[in-house]
């Protein structure tokens, strides 16, 4: 351990047993919990905290586990500070308790000494269920149906089940063997995957009621990119987050052999842009920029992925634009562009961007990475004619998922645009149960 | 620094730099041991009881201690099955005259047990006294010995008490103070035998008689010894109230005329004043050293002198059972007020653990309202004050007095049944 470290830290240590109960009993046991009330998924901190406050620990597993599938994944990504550590009461005192810290301790303690959360509904039930896609939405859905006792076909384009966790989320935020471990878990509950079967064409989820599918969550996700069109986007070493990062997860050296000694020009200040800008630092970049047209204050990143950019070394060049990418060769060599200011201050839209004149930039980048977001896929768009809205993403009701087709749901990113992954599991649960609710009789098919 | 305050005591004419000692046990077992602890501030010492070796041989079991853990925090009590000193009894008169040899001006107590005859009592008196003792202290009450017919047996029955004392007294010159076990319903008695003995103080308290824990994946008491254990002496923290309770009673007896020394669970400065307030002259610790360390003694006297200081005394023995008026009869308390809890809206955090005890374990007087502030219905709050005991910010709950709403001037008796 000697030097200074060239590459941030996204992952904090896991929780010994003695680090977990300490933090547990720093939890106040409020009534009534901020906390459990601040997770788009149903998550109930207040009560697992409790549990591992009383020693049970495996019932904390369970009640992690037993609400949302991707328990141990969402410790790993789930923006806390903007859920249940941001309601922490404790704050007032000193510091929240560190819940995604204590969420991770129960899941893995609770696998380490065998827990099994998940069960298969005890009474089979004869209809057969399709998710589409299997993605943080379509997982969590095809857990809880299985756990309900139907038959679930899990549809998945690509080779492998995880969707934006296994081929967008960097490695070092979420590993393989974590992310495996949920997946294992649902997989083993008899869900029946068919990985590389691409569900498309009109009314393509219409087609599966056809096929004899009772029911169908529609949950492909957003994996189209959007890219400004600049000059020289066609050059050599210009690319896009979601082709990078699922690059770097599938092939890391053909990641690498594109920003490893070069300068990474980065567009964009969410999420997203951070995580590329984090991959590039461990694929051996030199300099990396992140350029927003978002004022410092107003980037769309947290706090936690800023800090950890800076940890990086990243230069963050809020309110900035590239205009233009420079190349030699067929090769990009240069980006440059000019800072902005808002017409309308607070409102965070391109067409409200103004260039301050005489302020150009050229900075010299060996690559170029999108990461403005990402729209639906042509083959997605259609799959429900009925419910897909201008810009492809599909109307879903936010109680149940309903598409207004009868039978057919849908969640994630597809109806929210890019959301969180502890958004889609709630959309998975409440599809789910409303599926359910219709299957079993409880509630009529609307027509 | 030269403070106004000097912490000296004098007890049964001993003469004590400050009340602070080590208490009969493994922290005072050595030479080495004593002198570091008295090199580093400590006022005295009950150096660990010695037995004739000759007589019987002791040994300890092993494992020799059990904690009770209050998680996160560890220790809040300890176990032992330690018996008395397993050196042997000349080199441990050795030891003690080469205390007083280098250390005179400190409080040097040399407890003893007699193990077998009555007579031992008088031998050990009197080997003590020619090593050097300012004082001895009769062990009369450990839970553990296993030598039958020892420990707090002897502790339980005043007669022995008084006839050992007696012995004891009539083998030396120097004051001799009686070791008080708290496995007894009330020590008055015992603590008055042994002044009729001819104690010239007492201690107490020894250790209480206790199963510290459970192993319950092997269903092995602890400490597991072999695959059995035994209720045994327990110490620290836990034990603090029960100690004061029976310091207190005997300082309140007014037929016990001696002084007391204050043992259990004494860590800081505040746990000693507590002792003193309620009438111990000096205060023996052994628990605390065993999880801190001798070290802890600096904070015990720069805390007592700055209390002192702050209350306008200028000696320890201004303080001496200063607490113990204000103690009564539970059939004397006052009926004719009670409190009201005070919450301070600015302060709270709007946990709602105060709503939470006061609905489930009290009397449903405070509701939450729409900002999560805790609301006080007064009429009825009935001031037993959970709500402040439970709330994790300082200084958030208080409490008013009025009168008492359900004021009778008869039949109450003042039961929590």
């Amino acid at each position: 351990m000697s030097g200074k470290k060239t590459t941030g830290v996204c992952t904090k240590p896991r929780m010994t047993l003695q680090h977990a109960i300490e933090e547990a009993s720093r939890c106040l046991l409020c009534d009534d919990a901020p906390c459990s009330k601040a997770c788009p998924g149903g998550t109930d901190p207040a009560r697992f905290i409790r549990q591992i406050r009383f020693f049970n620990f495996k019932g904390a597993a369970r009640t992690v586990l037993g609400n949302n599938p991707l328990g141990g994944v969402c410790a790993h990504v789930c923006p806390v500070e903007d859920t249940c550590v941001g309601a922490c009461l404790r704050t007032g005192i000193d510091r929240p308790i560190d819940i995604d810290g204590l969420q991770r301790f129960a899941v893995e303690h609770g696998r380490q000494v065998g827990v099994k959360a998940l069960f298969r509904g005890e009474t089979a039930r004869p209809e057969r269920v399709a998710v589409v896609g299997a993605g943080p939405a379509g997982l969590t859905a095809a857990a809880r149906l299985a756990g309900l006792g139907y038959a679930v076909t899990l549809f998945e384009a690509r080779d492998a089940v995880g969707g934006m966790l296994r081929y967008g989320v960097p490695a070092s935020r979420l590993s393989e063997a974590d992310l495996g471990a949920d997946v294992k878990e649902v997989l083993e509950l008899g869900v029946e995957v068919r990985a590389g079967r691409r569900v498309e064409g009109k009314d393509g989820a219409l087609a599966l009621l056809d096929q004899g599918f009772a029911a169908v969550f529609v949950a492909p996700g957003l994996w189209k990119p959007h890219a400004l069109p600049l000059p020289g986007r066609d050059l050599d070493g210009v690319t896009t987050a979601l082709d990078f990062l699922a690059l770097a997860r599938t092939d890391a050296a053909q990641a690498a052999a594109l920003v490893k000694d070069r300068n990474v020009a980065v567009v964009g200040g969410g999420s997203v842009a951070m995580d590329v800008t984090h991959v590039s630092r461990e694929l051996g970049a030199k300099r990396i920029y992140a350029i927003a047209l978002e004022g410092m204050n107003e980037l769309p990143a947290n706090d936690r992925e800023l800090a950890l950019a800076i940890e990086d070394g990243v230069v963050v060049m809020p309110q900035h634009m590239v205009k233009e990418i420079i190349g030699r060769g067929g090769k990009v060599t240069a980006v440059t562009g000019v800072e902005t200011e808002w017409i309308e201050p607070g409102k965070l839209v391109p067409s409200n961007a103004r260039e301050v004149e005489g302020t150009s930039f050229r900075l010299r980048a060996g690559a170029v990475v999108q990461a403005i977001g990402q729209g639906p896929t042509d083959a997605v768009r259609g799959l429900v004619v009925a419910a897909t809205l201008k810009n492809g993403l599909l109307a879903a009701d936010e109680a149940t998922q309903a598409t207004g087709v009868a039978r057919v749901y849908a969640g994630g990113d597809v109806v929210r645009g890019a959301g969180t992954v502890i958004a889609a599991v709630g959309d998975g649960k409440r599809a789910a149960d409303a599926i359910h609710e219709i299957l079993s009789g409880r509630t009529e098919v609307a027509s | 620094m030269k403070r106004n305050v000097n912490l000296k005591v004098s007890f049964c004419g001993v003469d004590f730099p400050n009340p602070f000692c080590l208490s009969s046990s493994p922290v005072g077992n050595t030479y080495d041991m004593c002198a570091r602890a008295l090199d580093m501030g400590w006022g005295g010492v009950v150096f660990k009881t010695i037995g004739l070796d000759r007589e019987v041989s002791i040994t300890h079991p092993s494992p020799r201690l059990n904690a009770y853990h209050n998680l996160p925090y560890r220790v809040a009590g300890l176990q032992n099955v330690e018996q008395i000193s397993d050196r042997s009894t000349k080199d441990n008169f050795a030891d003690f005259a080469r205390l007083k040899k280098d250390y005179p001006h400190k409080g040097l107590v040399c407890s003893i047990m007699g193990l077998t005859h009555a007579d031992d009592w008088a031998e050990l008196a009197k080997m003590g006294q020619d090593a050097g003792a300012d004082m001895l202290e009769c062990n009369f009450s450990c839970p553990q010995m296993t030598v039958e017919g020892t420990g707090h047996k002897v502790g339980q029955d005043a007669a022995i008490i008084e006839k050992l004392t007696s012995i004891t007294k009539s083998a030396c010159t120097i004051p001799v103070m009686a070791k008080m076990t708290p496995n007894v319903a009330d020590m008055v008695p015992q603590a008055l035998a042994a002044q009729a003995g001819g104690a010239d103080a007492i201690s107490a308290i020894n250790t209480v008689k206790a199963i510290s824990a459970v192993d319950v994946e092997t269903c092995r008491p602890l400490p597991n010894i072999a695959d059995r254990s035994s209720p045994s002496g327990f110490s620290g923290k836990a034990v603090k109230p029960i100690a004061l309770r029976f310091v207190s009673d005997m300082a309140r007896e007014p037929r016990l005329t001696i002084p007391v020394s204050g043992i259990g669970g004494i860590y800081t400065w505040i746990d000693a004043v507590e002792f003193l307030l309620l009438g111990a002259t000096t205060l023996q610790v052994t628990t605390a050293i065993m999880q801190h360390g001798y070290r802890i003694v600096d904070d015990m006297i720069e805390g007592l002198e700055d209390y002192l200081i702050d209350h306008g005394h200028a000696s320890v023995h201004d303080v001496i059972g200063k607490a113990l008026p204000h103690l009564a009869d539970p059939s004397m308390l006052s009926h004719e007020t009670q409190v009201v809890s005070v919450i301070d809206h600015a302060r709270c955090v709007g946990c709602g653990q105060c709503y939470l005890t006061c609905r489930d374990g009290a009397a449903q007087a405070i509701t939450m309202n729409a900002e999560r502030r805790p609301v006080v219905d007064e009429d009825a709050c009935f001031g037993c004050l959970m709500c402040q005991h439970i709330c994790p910010v300082r200084d958030c709950i208080g409490f008013k007095t009025v009168p008492h709403h359900l004021f009778k001037a008869v039949g109450s008796t003042g039961c929590h049944c």
